[in-house]
């Protein structure tokens, strides 16, 4: 069986440079979907197994709560599953069920607009390992954990006040590791537009946590 | 301003974004993820999303126009003009039409000199005369004091509103049998 990678680790491993797009897995994909469209829920289940960390990290990273984004994963599976007879196969089930997730937490993000609560999720061990994060932090802080985790409240803050298409595209490449090509396909936007709104959210953000950034 | 990437030194933001990469969510979470919407799913949860929501992942290009019009403030008010400009033509038009096929013909055929000046008016079209609305015949009495002077005269006595009223015939009737059930007790 092929297994894709999860784009969290893969992101880890490469920080600087953008993750590989995940290894596409067309033909067992869809006989995976085939199978789901006659009511196998095992091999739904095998689908959801494939893409949860990614789609589940997508929507948190958008929404900076954990319990929005454990609500909005959930339940873009369970629509992904109710229209699969929809799904044409024109994308990768993936890139669909993709878009479905996108789409649910943007809309979702419209409605709570002004209630906006943060529920982040712990930083792992790595991360105070991470030569890029001890680069930002000083090695001779002794609190680095505290510093950090300081660090991670004004950027979630920071992703916050961009707008959701700009969040989402810095999410997709910056934080997950897409390639323009495949933010594109998610957003189904052209790759320019994914560039422009890529420039233009780096911006803002530099702007935002211009403190925390040497 | 180039709109390129690399045109800017976004380095240590992107070192920044790296921390995002370890948020994790609590330990053995995605372990009992599947199986949590695999049993939403079995229990027959349903996910009912707004129209709007329905729209966006089955009609990409509809999401295309809705977020072109709510970044572009300046297309969103084109877009509002050019619907209310439409909206106002159809009307006109529409008015026109109904106007024209009704086939309004104010006759104003000065009559007598001695008489008062009365022209025919037809109500709707006079082909459809089996239709008790659409072919009776005023008269208009024009007087020298114009419009203010002017009145409405039925030139037949079906004229009257009342008398437009398709009478009910025998065969229009339909029989109807009341029976009442009073074996309940009541």
């Amino acid at each position: 069986m092929i297994m894709t990678e999860p784009a969290s680790r893969k992101a880890s491993n490469a920080p600087d440079a953008p993750a590989a797009e995940p290894v596409p897995v067309p033909v067992e994909e869809m006989d995976l979907v085939k199978r789901v469209r006659d009511g196998d829920l095992t091999a739904y289940d095998e689908l959801v197994r494939r893409y949860q960390e990614r789609i589940y990290a997508t929507v948190y990273h958008m929404t900076s709560n954990h319990e929005d984004a454990n609500d909005l994963a959930q339940e873009a599976f369970i629509k992904a599953f109710q229209a699969i007879k929809s799904f044409k196969g024109g994308s990768s089930f993936y890139t669909w069920v993709y878009r479905i997730a996108v789409n649910k937490t943007i809309n979702f993000l419209k409605q709570r607009k002004n209630k906006a609560q943060m529920s982040l999720d712990d930083l792992d061990f790595n991360a105070e390992h991470d030569p890029d994060l001890v680069a930002l932090v000083s090695e001779k802080t002794p609190r680095r954990e505290v510093v950090l985790k300081e660090l991670q409240e004004k950027l979630n803050a920071a992703m916050q006040r961009l707008s959701e298409p700009h969040r989402l595209v810095v999410t997709l490449h910056d934080v997950q590791g897409m390639s323009h090509d495949e933010v594109a396909k998610v957003m189904d936007c052209n790759i320019g537009t994914v560039r422009s709104r890529l420039f233009y959210a780096r911006q803002q953000l530099q702007a935002y946590l211009s403190d925390y950034l040497k | 301003m180039s709109m390129s990437e690399d045109s800017q030194d976004f380095g240590s933001l992107r070192r920044l974004l790296a921390l995002k990469r370890h948020e994790q969510p609590p330990p053995g979470y995605f372990n009992d993820f599947s199986s949590h919407v695999i049993n939403r799913i079995k229990a027959g949860d349903r996910v009912d999303d707004g129209v709007l929501t329905r729209l966006f992942w089955e009609a990409p290009w509809f999401q295309r126009l809705w977020v072109s019009l709510e970044t572009k403030p300046i297309l969103a008010g084109a877009f509002g003009t050019a619907v209310c400009v439409l909206l106002i033509w159809g009307v006109i038009y529409s008015e026109k039409a109904d106007s024209e096929k009704a086939g309004v013909q104010p006759v104003a055929t000065l009559a007598k000199p001695e008489t008062p000046a009365t022209s025919s008016v037809l109500i709707a079209g006079e082909a459809a005369s089996d239709e008790p609305l659409s072919a009776n015949r005023v008269s208009v009495a024009y007087t020298d004091q114009g419009l203010m002077g002017s009145s409405f005269a039925a030139a037949e006595p079906s004229a009257r509103i009342f008398d437009l009223v398709p009478k009910p015939t025998k065969s229009d009737a339909v029989p109807t049998t009341l029976r009442l059930n009073l074996s309940g007790g009541y």
